[in-house]
């Protein structure tokens, strides 16, 4: 039974996957110890709408096709490199991609792909609370991070690849669907985004740590925040 | 620039399965020209230093596929790759996920046999002549421009590390552009799915990388077939839906 749940590259001494698992485990660790309070209308992302939604958007990251490769890649070593030298990877190493147990979740992606539409609408709240929190607009250099959090957060989850199967990927024939030239439109459009996929999923993941830092550091008393322009009634 | 009168070193990978129990380098000094692609450079050596190294080309135009090699642990076409694209010594080596023939030479039929295996274009009962229009024949073509040089395959660590069911990413492109195909009636991701490894591809996109036709095998080809995979294996909902659309319309949507 737990063989049948544990594929093969997970029981293989894997010094990199223990760092990475420690990681994760002290960062979500430390993200449920040292929360983030409210701070002149700033609400910090990793709590928004509640630090409870963590396991999925991390899910939703993990099973994402462009950490996969990643993590394919420089964790597993399955292969490190494309070059067929020192690519580390060999017949005797057991290998079961993403065949067997755990590794089967990956073919879920998409129900982590909804979870995350359904979470990306209180960015743009926290964005609006950041400007109004004070009854009247105030726009900040702060606004102006979480505005590009939401937006490279948006792209990255709508340049993903399940969605785009969503979205007319799965259909052979647009011309012979209802509005098919809007839909291949809309497909072309999101293919371009598609293509940068895995540089939106890492500017969205670094960004969104230098939001959460930004917001601990004004917590914290330090004056780096500025207004920019604010209407005074 | 690169003078005329600077030389490079060649080493070349010698081994006829007959005679030799192992494969060895031999190396070679070559004169660089302006422009000079690794072919060049063998062609050079058998025509001055060795006749007898066994080396395939045709088009020396990217066009034909038959001269891919390893070069310096890359996969690539021998005559699209520049000398004064690499370092101070080229290693050539034949594409050690084929059998062997000799030197520089491989034997790729069992992707001609691949090819065979795989259900062939199957075309839905409407009346000829088809009209297809632009939009939907465009993501098919995309793999049309696949000149079998098997470089994705020989790159693959699936193909090339391990003993799985596998067919590799050249005939997972193949299956798509035909699955993809608005004439076409078959879905092929249940047989690639149940049959064909599929699931073996950890999406690493070595073989994207190296396509000199860069075909974006992955994201066009094996995601596309992974995502339509998932719908008729993995995910309850669309194979639920799945179900009932074939009860309504009670035809085979293998
Ligand atoms: S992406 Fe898949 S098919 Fe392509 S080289 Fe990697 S494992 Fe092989
Ligand atoms: S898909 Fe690209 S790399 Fe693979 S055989 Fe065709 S042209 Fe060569
Ligand atoms: S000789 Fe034809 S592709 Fe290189």
């Amino acid at each position: 039974m737990l063989n049948k749940l544990i594929p093969k590259e997970l029981l293989e001494k894997n010094i990199r996957l223990y760092m990475f698992i420690i990681l994760l485990a002290v960062a979500a660790l430390m993200l449920v110890l040292f929360p983030v309070p409210e701070y002149k209308g700033y609400i910090d992302p990793f709590y928004s709408p509640t630090i409870l939604v963590l396991p999925f958007v991390g899910l939703y990251r993990l099973t994402c096709y462009a950490y996969r490769k990643d993590y394919n890649r420089h964790i597993f070593k399955h292969p490190i490199a494309c070059s067929v030298i020192g690519r580390l990877d060999d017949n005797k190493r057991g290998y079961t991609g993403e065949t067997s147990g755990i590794f089967k979740i990956e073919n879920l992606h998409r129900y982590f792909l909804y979870s995350a539409i359904a979470i990306l609408p209180f960015f743009y709240y926290d964005l609006y609370i950041s400007m109004f929190y004070t009854g009247s607009f105030v726009l900040r250099l702060g606004s102006l991070i979480l505005a590009t959090n939401a937006v490279l957060i948006t792209l990255y989850v709508f340049s993903c690849h399940s969605f785009r199967s969503l979205i007319g990927g799965r259909k052979d024939c647009f011309s012979c669907m209802h509005g098919g030239k809007s839909i291949k439109r809309v497909y072309d459009s999101q293919s371009k985004i598609n293509a940068h996929h895995e540089t939106l999923a890492w500017a969205s993941l670094i960004f969104i740590i230098f939001v959460d830092l930004y917001i601990r550091a004004l917590v914290a008393g330090i004056p780096i925040d500025h207004i920019i322009f604010a209407l005074v009634l | 620039m690169l003078m005329e009168k600077n030389r490079i070193k060649i080493r070349i990978y010698r081994k006829d399965p007959e005679k030799d129990a192992k494969g060895y380098f031999q190396e070679f000094d070559v004169p660089v020209e302006e422009g000079m692609v690794v072919l060049d450079a063998v062609n050079y050596v058998t025509e001055h230093y060795d006749q007898t190294i066994a080396v395939r080309w045709n088009c020396k135009a990217a066009r034909c596929g038959s001269c891919a090699a390893e070069i310096n642990g890359m996969p690539k076409l021998m005559c699209k790759t520049r000398i004064d694209q690499l370092g101070g010594v080229v290693s050539i080596e034949p594409m050690h996920a084929f059998p062997l023939v000799k030197d520089l030479v491989t034997d790729v039929n069992e992707n001609y046999e691949t090819e065979r295996a795989m259900p062939e274009f199957t075309p839905k009962e409407e009346k000829e002549p088809w009209i297809i229009d632009e939009m939907d024949v465009l993501r098919s073509q995309e793999f049309r421009k696949c000149i079998e040089c098997f470089l994705c395959q020989d790159v693959c660590h699936v193909i090339r590390d391990h003993t799985t069911k596998y067919i590799g990413p050249r005939h997972v492109a193949k299956a798509a552009s035909l699955d993809m195909h608005p004439a076409d009636s078959l879905d092929r991701s249940k047989i690639l799915t149940e049959e064909k490894g599929l699931g073996y591809c950890n999406v690493t996109k070595c073989c994207q990388e190296v396509c000199p036709e860069h075909i974006k095998i992955t994201d066009n080809a094996i995601i596309p077939e992974k995502e339509r995979a998932a719908d008729g294996f993995y995910d309850p909902i669309m194979m639920l839906i799945g179900k009932i659309k074939k009860r309504k319309n009670g035809k085979n949507v293998e």
